[in-house]
């Protein structure tokens, strides 16, 4: 499709937009201390978007000429984004650590990494995906580094830039690979000429995917890629680390589902990695490997750990990799798994931080020492961090309990020679029941039961309840996010 | 959706649920406690069951079914969907439940009144009246079961009501783990089926084994297993143990929930799965009934608590219904269902009333050693309390099954369902023996209960001045179902006492069994029509009987009551004490479970414990000890330090900045990439 004729499909991007430059003009209206004003605009802004991804839910088109597609499965993970940005934002507001900014800028970034995440979640073409990286990493950049009085935010934003720079470079180094091999940076085309290829090209196809894993690797903090993690989690504001923990990395999932999909299997047809042409390489190996070391790293380091904020950053590590896990699979249903658990992982993850937020406001801390008896001070935060801490270990009655179960059936689906994978994300769901449960220990049985009681303010109690039902019900009565995972299953295929 | 009796249905369900959410959080803070949200709640689904049974009688359809359902789990091969099935049985049983538990809810204002847990005990009348319409309403087993399970807990909470007493701490235990058994038998039954046809709906289930995927000896079992379910809910031999202790909660709750509704479920499960019972389970369903019906008749003759006899009668009564599912007459059972419903609640309240009248009078002598529920200490009510009187007298002629009343037509059909079964199967005559033997137990030990209660000389003169009639509240409920213990109510449009010939038999008519094997629900019946009038002048021989030798015995004491006790020796020892059930239960079942349970705990304590799992969370911690001190000593210490030390020797000012963790970090990135490229080529 023409670039002309594609604008007329492109509204909720440009709605966007829209919102983006509204944000800054309206920003440039209000005294500092009204600059939260500019949140509600983009929440508004935001709520109207999803609608319009809503309406064209079910167009099947490529957009720009083939560089970008519209499909369900891209619909799915805008709505992903637009969920946690507006959970964020609003939190955003409530944040005692931002209290001191000016938030303008705060908001319109948010609003870009959001307009980048979009991007990345429907991008056929190597240029986009590098394009879609970037603005999502600068955007996060500065974010991470928001706090400019605080040197640890500072700190956190250098490392991040460094690093981010360093890793799409690395990532920029495999495209430039690709392009050598197949002339081309349309998936549609690649994978083409990859199959057209003889097998000496082998060794370069596996070492240009291996960089681009490293790219992607470096967005979803999977293992050895993810030693920024920790750092930008504990210095970023506790909202963005919040953030960064469930969009950026729904949306590199997104990108790297359909890359490897798209380029390395079948395309639609979700055979699995083995369907394609050049099934000998070893994909399913190298995913594997990488799941399981970054599943097990971040569980045993996270142990160790005495700020919660470290831990949960930790622990995002680790459910990273459950849901690398389906990804050597790469069948239909192991990509519908990692849909169910990226749902269930936004709400019970968005929670915890959300509680931690809560907690930083009225006390300051963030360390195991600080939850001391928090349950009996606050019954409410502690009941609803009971119910993220179970759901993050995935016990049933809860929505974790469904997203792992979906994980790991579609292992054992695949076939006996991923039963050994289930039997590591199992053992991993044992050992982080350990620093998860000593959360709750920590509340409920060390420190003082306090007399009074203190709530946590409307909103924050609105934004908890709002993440802690979902985490629950969904434990019980999940399909209509099952059935709505189904329908997003759908991708745009071109056959040459 | 558009169904309007599907709406109907869901504002039934949901409505109790809603006043319970209410209560249970904000009950104490509402005025009065907030009973007005659970009355308010309640009576409105009275309104909507009595609207829905009037336009099932403007219908006038015996095949008159709705049916809607949808999905609730979905796991590709494997999926769950839950429904409802409104047909005649559904909606004459949520009357019952909506009637009762709205009679219950406006008793218990002034019979709880100055409660400490008011508030609390509506909100669990509201779970309960949820839950049990969940059953009645359910399209398919695995809800069925659920809403099953949700009645036990409720049960359990409501019958604890008072648990600072022992006693109904202890009851509330029993009863649910007592249901626990017989639940265990309904799950496997469940699976059973489930596993053969691949459906937990009705509709599916008998199809399929009408298609012969279950048969014989596999489908015997299951329907077994059903049936154990409905025994423990409906304190069948030999799990009826919990019912009597049950009494220890709040009278308003034993007439709802342990004479009218709860109780009533395992015969509305068994009038349910009827059709795919074999015959063999059926011979067990009806030997388990009929002796039921007979033995614990002959407790409730030697009891002297007044809601002991109810419990044992009720237990006896329920029997019947058994009885009468294993003979065939399913029908016959859900229509003493019914009309026991509404004339064992009534007796229900009316103890309640005479309880109530009772420890208030009590009160004003400051006398709390004397145990207000001992009909022994009664006597003489009658004039004190004529409305309980005339109103349980009612109900009395009609459990006993005097002509005129509505016991009397369910009862007969019952029992010549059983005669009828007999005269085709003579090995099986003990079956009408316990049938009638219990009719004339029943018979005499109510109308013990009604003397010794009403009539004679006080046995507590000092009392009699502070019995009084109980508030309006409680005598409206009495009143009410007081009228509905008399025939005409059962028989509309006709008026023939001797005869069901009605509304009711017009409307609930038998389905063929779909196991082969099993007559035909037309044969059935011709068999009952004809042993009807054989089996009537029996039934009312046998009540007169029983009503003369109370009369004989307890109103004109021309006999001995003192007399007979000793001649009968030994079984009056047995009979008051139950047949010895509970000690037996505790020495052979309890004692014995109990030690195993501790040889199990002490092997899961001292061994699995102690050297498995502490062995596990060993390795765990030493494996992340190694692994942090691997961060701490090798990469902070030697690595990032080392690092930092030679940026200190190079330059100094920077050491601040820690960059140098940095690029360490970058090194790792790098050295990962090369790794998997290596590991990628072997």
């Amino acid at each position: 499709m023409t670039n002309l004729q594609s604008l007329s499909f492109y509204y909720p991007e440009l709605i966007l937009t829209v919102v983006i430059l509204a944000a800054i003009i309206y920003d440039l209206t209000l005294d500092k201390s009204q600059s939260g004003k500019v949140g509600w605009l983009l929440v508004v802004g935001l709520i109207g978007v999803a609608l319009a991804i809503v309406f064209q839910e079910n167009k099947v088109t490529t957009l720009f000429s083939d560089a970008i597609v519209l499909d369900p499965f891209a619909s799915f993970f805008k709505l992903i984004v637009i969920l946690a940005t507006i959970f964020v934002s609003i939190v955003s507001l409530q944040s005692g650590e931002l209290k001191a900014y000016r938030k303008g800028e705060y908001f319109t970034l948010l609003g870009i990494i959001t307009f980048g995440l979009f991007l990345m979640v429907s991008t056929v073409d190597l240029i986009l995906v590098y394009l879609s990286i970037e603005i999502v990493s600068i955007m996060s950049f500065v974010l991470a580094g928001y706090l400019k009085q605080n040197t640890r935010s500072n700190e956190a934003g250098l490392k991040y830039v460094v690093y981010g720079a360093f890793s799409s470079g690395i990532m920029l180094f495999g495209l430039s690979y690709i392009y050598g091999l197949t002339g081309s940076t349309n998936y549609f085309e690649i994978q083409h000429a990859l199959a057209g290829l003889d097998s000496e090209a082998n060794t370069a196809i596996v070492m240009a995917m291996i960089l681009m894993i490293a790219g992607f690797g470096y967005k979803i903090s999977a293992v050895p890629f993810h030693f920024w993690t920790p750092d930008v989690y504990e210095g970023a504001p506790t909202t963005i680390t919040a953030y960064l923990s469930v969009a950026p990395k729904a949306g590199a999932f997104a990108l790297m589902i359909r890359f490897f999909n798209q380029v390395l299997a079948d395309g639609g047809g979700m055979g699995g990695l083995d369907s394609s042409s050049i099934a000998t390489l070893p994909w399913p190996e190298i995913f594997s490997l990488l799941a399981i070391i970054t599943m097990t790293l971040g569980n045993l380091v996270a142990i160790q750990q005495n700020s919660i904020k470290r831990m949960l950053a930790y622990s995002s590590v680790a459910h990273a990799g459950y849901m690398l896990l389906a990804m050597p699979v790469m069948s239909g249903d192991s990509m519908y798994a990692i849909m169910m658990y990226l749902v269930m992982y936004l709400f019970m993850n968005l929670g915890a931080f959300f509680v931690v937020i809560t907690v930083q406001n009225k006390t300051g801390g963030e360390t195991f020492d600080d939850y001391k008896g928090l349950g009996w001070e606050m019954p409410m935060i502690g009941i609803v961090m009971t119910i993220f801490m179970v759901s993050l270990t995935g016990l049933p009655p809860t929505a974790g309990f469904i997203g792992k179960f979906y994980i790991f059936a579609s292992l054992i689906k695949g076939g006996n020679e991923f039963y050994w994978l289930v039997m590591i994300g199992g053992i991993n769901s044992v050992i982080s029941l350990f620093y998860y449960l000593r959360v709750v220990k920590v509340m409920y049985f060390e420190g003082e039961s306090h007399e009074k009681i203190v709530q946590p303010p409307t909103v924050m109690a609105a934004l908890l309840l709002a993440t802690a039902i979902p985490t629950v019900l969904l434990g019980v009565y999940w399909t209509p996010i099952a059935d709505w995972v189904q329908r997003s299953l759908v991708f745009f295929i071109q056959t040459l | 959706m558009d169904n309007i009796f599907i709406i109907y249905s869901l504002l039934i369900l949901f409505l109790p649920l809603a006043a319970f959410v209410i209560q249970i959080f904000f009950g104490k803070k509402l005025p009065r406690e907030g009973d007005w949200v659970s009355v308010g709640a309640i009576s409105i689904t009275l309104i909507l069951a009595i609207s829905m049974f009037v336009m099932m009688l403007l219908e006038y359809n015996p095949d008159f079914r709705h049916e809607a359902s949808f999905t609730w789990l979905d796991m590709g091969a494997f999926s769950i969907d839950l429904g409802f099935l409104v047909d005649n049985i559904t909606v004459i049983m949520l009357l019952v439940v909506a009637l009762i538990s709205t009679c219950t809810h406006i008793f218990s204002i002034k019979y709880l009144a100055g409660d400490i847990r008011y508030s609390r005990y509506f909100a669990y009348l509201g779970l309960f009246t949820f839950s049990m319409n969940g059953i009645v309403l359910a399209n398919n087993l695995i809800s069925m079961y659920m809403f099953w399970e949700l009645v036990g807990v409720s049960s359990y909470l409501l019958i604890g009501h008072w648990f600072e007493k022992d006693s109904a701490a202890d009851a509330s235990k029993k009863a649910f783990l007592t249901n626990r058994v017989g639940d265990i038998g309904f799950f496997i039954g469940i699976m059973l089926l489930y596993t053969a046809v691949g459906s937990f709906t009705f509709t599916d289930i008998f199809n399929g084994v009408a298609n012969g995927m279950i048969a014989g000896t596999a489908l015997t079992f299951a329907g077994i297993g059903l049936f154990l379910g409905a025994m423990g809910k409906s304190s069948q031999f030999p799990l009826h143990i919990w019912l009597p202790d049950a009494m220890e909660g709040p009278t308003p709750v034993s007439a709802l929930m342990h004479a009218a509704t709860m109780v009533a479920a395992g015969v509305y499960l068994s009038v349910r799965i009827f059709p795919i019972l074999t015959p063999d389970a059926l011979l067990v369903v009806a030997y388990v009934g009929g002796f039921t019906a007979l033995f614990a008749a002959t407790i409730a003759v030697t009891q002297n608590d007044i809601k002991k006899v109810l419990a044992y009668s009720t237990v006896s009564q329920l029997g019947y219904m058994i009885l009468a599912v294993g003979t065939g007459v399913y029908t016959a059972a859900f229509f003493h269902l019914l009309t026991h419903a509404m004339f064992k609640a009534n007796l229900f309240y009316g103890s309640g009333s005479v309880i109530h009248s009772m420890h208030h009078a009590l009160h004003e002598k400051h006398d709390h050693e004397t145990d207000p529920q001992d009909m022994r200490n009664m006597g003489g009510f009658k004039d004190r309390m004529p409305i309980t009187y005339w109103s349980m007298l009612l109900s009395t002629f009609a459990i006993s099954g005097v002509p005129l009343f509505s016991g009397f037509l369910s009862k007969d059909a019952i029992l010549a369902g059983s005669l009828s079964f007999a005269q085709h199967h003579p090995e099986h005559f003990l079956l009408p023996v316990f049938g009638f033997g219990a009719a004339a137990i029943t018979a005499f030990y109510m109308f013990r209960m009604m003397f010794l209660t009403f009539h004679g000389k006080p046995e507590m003169p000092e009392l009699i001045e502070d019995i009084h009639e109980s508030p309006k509240e409680m005598a409206g409920p009495l009143v009410l179902l007081g009228t509905l213990s008399i025939f005409i109510w059962y028989t509309l449009p006709y008026l023939n006492p001797l005869s069901s010939h009605g509304w009711f038999t017009h409307l609930v008519v038998p389905i063929d069994s779909v196991v082969p094997g099993n007559p035909s629900a037309n044969s059935i019946e011709e068999g009952a029509h004809h042993a009807h009038g054989l089996a009537m002048y029996i039934s009312i021989g046998v009540a007169t009987l029983g009503i003369g030798l109370s009369v004989l015995m307890y109103l004109k004491k021309v006999l001995s009551a003192e007399t007979w006790r000793n001649r009968a020796g030994f079984m009056y020892d047995w009979s008051l004490n139950k047949y010895y059930f509970d000690e037996n239960y505790d020495k052979y079942l309890y004692q014995p479970t109990l030690r195993l349970a501790k040889k199990i705990a002490w092997i899961d304590w001292e061994l699995y414990d102690k050297y498995f799992i502490n062995g596990f969370g060993r390795v765990t911690s030493w494996a992340s000890r190694v692994t942090g001190k691997f961060d701490y000593n090798i990469i902070d210490q030697i690595m990032v330090d080392g690092f930092g030390r030679i940026v200190d020797n190079l330059g100094g000012t920077l050491k601040k900045v820690q960059t140098g963790r940095l690029q360490n970090y970058l090194l790792y990135v790098t050295a990962g990439i090369i790794i998997l490229m290596i590991i990628q080529s072997f």
